[in-house]
């Protein structure tokens, strides 16, 4: 019995499918992302959880109890709001209390909550004020501060960064993993941003349209997507998709890569069952940017990587490493190289391949040949 | 530099259209301002300190009239009615507003076209609103009498010729005049309220009426100033509404300051008096008026 199970929850309103048959479980303790572009329905599922919307069909299970029909306060959770939700005319020691107060918690147990939280989010000297006063991560805190005064078995957040400036969401992302590894409270976190997903799950579910397209750990959805959309969406300069025609050599997937001048054959793993169907036909292989690099920056565990050549097109130096953009069989495909190793536009450059990270889809249905 | 600006004369016009044109623009208005607030409060006020009788006289005769202001039973009975009717008029409109927009908020059919109604009194003139009123209270012709059509004929309501509550009366009409105007304030103040706001809250625990009580109501306090301000204003100056209602009785029972000041400065001949009264007025509306702004001003600055 898990912490938090759905089970084959729907969503609609008439015809339109919000959610359409969503099935998740996670244990105690996971910090649970649904993270995908706006519309695909994540935060509807979070306000399900929380009872804030109707569940049209399935079941929601909190610990072992099936909360469908109970409202919000009956459910024992915790939200943390994108507009962070404090009370207006509160001061921040109110706005924790709040809660408490209409759960009928004794003064001085109150008191002695809103200390501990103050001290953990380190909120103290900011008691009394009104959250007017208070900046953007200030306000973010007290937010959390009032979720966290309940102590409840389920915390929910609703993309609670996407308020703040770039350097304060880096910032406050690593307090709230810190706080998660610290309390060890079960939690689930809505957000649109792949990074933020990559850096705070245990457990990733990337949603589309209604739908979970992938639910793992963030490891093996960043190895192993089960289709281009999520291959797409985590990792960021994006996956390169490059369209090729399977082949097979002495039990391995073989493809072309075309750079302009010359048709170059890369060996790729022992070919499996399912893509040995998809031989003599147009897959799309999907590589990372970091998988293919310059000689130098290269390393393998196999030790056989693939080397290629190819013509630099455009390059966008990040700091540490340079973005390099070549076109391999007519698609632009970018490559992250050491800056030295970069070349300038029309120069021709040497790149290896890391075979063994390569993956091959099937293009109409968008799946993961494995 | 400044020879090759001197060299371009379209250049320094165009500078000099930049400077004049806004404070021409600006000047009527301001000027409109000037004369018709000021300059005319000065008037007054110049002509509250002379025996001013039909026509204005300019000499210095001290505080003579505001002695015979305040020696005045009228002038009493006047301020009295101005306090309950200002009173009772901006406490039910506030309420009764504030009542109409927290139940239309709760996203309800048809939520346009019963705004618009609630609003449209505003749209009337008080003259109107008085008239009509008039009748509807008039005991030969309005509530009473249907009532007494209808077979109930034990019924009485006789206030606007009854003295001791005529001046309810005029609440009354005030109130419907007004209130679906608040309301509109109020419903603004509410659609502002952050929707996670309530969900916060609702997961916190807090029923319905606990959410407004405590937190929704209380972020309105601005609303609930602005609020007050029109009203008080309406308050203060209110002459056509008990004119057309009752034209200030029966007898004296609903003379307000401002039916003071007109009659005396324009129908009695007592030019002098009635710009007392009128000064009285001014000072009696920044009384109120000017604490609450000087504390809200305060309070913004604070933070």
């Amino acid at each position: 019995m898990g912490a938090l199970s759905i089970r084959n929850v729907k969503k609609s309103f008439g015809n339109t499918h919000i959610l359409k048959g969503i099935d998740l479980e996670i244990e105690k303790g996971q910090f649970l992302i649904l993270v995908g572009p706006s519309g695909c329905g994540k935060s509807t599922l979070l306000n399900m959880i929380a009872g804030l919307d109707d569940i049209t069909s399935g079941e929601i299970a909190i610990g072992d109890r099936v909360v469908n029909k109970l409202s919000p306060k009956d459910r024992d959770i915790a939200m943390v709001f994108q507009s962070y939700a404090l009370y207006p005319n509160m001061t921040v020691r109110k706005n924790i209390a709040f809660g408490l107060d209409i759960r009928k918690v004794p003064k001085p147990e109150q008191e002695e909550i809103i200390a501990r939280v103050a001290k953990t989010l380190q909120i103290e000297h900011l008691l009394d004020r009104k959250p007017m006063q208070l900046s953007g991560g200030q306000r973010q805190r007290v937010a959390m501060g009032r979720a966290l005064a309940r102590n409840p078995t389920l915390f929910l957040f609703d993309e609670p960064l996407s308020n703040l400036d770039a350097k304060l969401r880096v910032e406050m992302r690593s307090e709230i993993k810190l706080l998660h590894q610290r309390l060890g409270t079960t939690i689930v976190y809505v957000t649109h941003d792949q990074i933020e997903a990559m850096t705070l799950g245990d457990r990733i579910a990337v949603m589309k349209d209604g739908e979970v397209r992938q639910f793992g750990s963030p490891q093996q959805i960043y190895d192993a997507p089960a289709d281009l959309y999520v291959a797409g969406f985590i990792g960021s300069p994006s996956m390169n998709f490059i369209p090729v025609q399977l082949r097979e050599e002495d039990g391995h997937a073989v493809v072309e890569l075309d750079n302009g001048r010359a048709v170059q054959k890369v060996r790729l793993s022992p070919i499996s069952d399912s893509q040995r169907a998809f031989v003599g036909k147009q897959v799309v292989l999907g590589i990372r940017p970091e998988q293919l690099t310059d000689p130098e920056s290269a390393h393998s565990e196999h030790g056989n990587l693939q080397t290629l050549q190819a013509t630099v097109a455009i390059t966008e130096p990040t700091g540490p490493d340079t973005l390099v953009t070549v076109t391999f069989n007519g698609i632009k495909t970018v490559a992250r190289c050491h800056p030295r190793a970069a070349g300038a536009p029309g120069q021709q450059v040497e790149l290896t391949l890391d075979p063994t990270k390569a993956l091959l889809f099937d293009p109409t249905s968008e799946k993961r040949l494995a | 530099m400044t020879a090759s600006r001197q060299g371009a004369p379209g250049f320094s016009l165009s500078r000099l259209a930049d400077v004049i044109l806004p404070k021409l623009v600006l000047a009527p208005t301001v000027l409109a301002c000037l004369v018709g607030f000021y300059v005319f409060i000065g008037w007054t006020a110049w002509l509250s300190f002379t025996e001013s009788r039909l026509l204005p006289r300019y000499e210095w005769a001290g505080f003579v009239q505001y002695v015979e202001l305040f020696g005045n039973e009228r002038w009493w009975g006047a301020m009295q009615n101005l306090g309950i009717f200002g009173g009772l008029f901006i406490l039910v409109s506030l309420a009764l507003g504030l009542l109409m927009a927290v139940l239309l908020d709760q996203k309800i059919r048809f939520e346009g076209a019963i705004r618009t109604l609630y609003l449209y009194p505003m749209a009337l003139s008080f003259i109107v609103t008085g008239t009509a009123w008039k009748w509807i209270l008039n005991p030969g012709l309005g509530l009473e009498k249907m009532a007494h059509d209808w077979g109930f004929t034990g019924v009485t309501f006789d206030w606007i010729i009854n003295p001791d509550f005529a001046i309810y009366t005029v609440v009354i009409a005030g109130v419907w005049q007004s209130s679906g105007f608040v309301m509109a304030l109020f419903l603004a103040g509410l659609r502002g309220v952050d929707d996670s706001i309530i969900k916060a809250a609702q997961m916190d625990g807090a029923s319905l009426p606990t959410i407004y009580t405590r937190i929704i109501i209380p972020s309105l306090r601005p609303v609930f100033l602005s609020a007050f301000m029109i009203l008080a204003h309406i308050a203060v100056k209110s002459f056509d509404l008990v004119m057309a209602l009752t034209g200030g009785g029966p007898g004296f029972a609903t003379d307000l300051p401002s039916i003071f000041m007109y009659q005396h400065g324009f129908t009695r001949g007592q030019l002098g008096l009635g710009a007392a009264s009128a000064m009285m007025m001014l000072f009696t509306a920044c009384a109120v008026v000017m604490p609450l702004l000087y504390s809200e001003l305060r309070r913004e600055r604070r933070g």
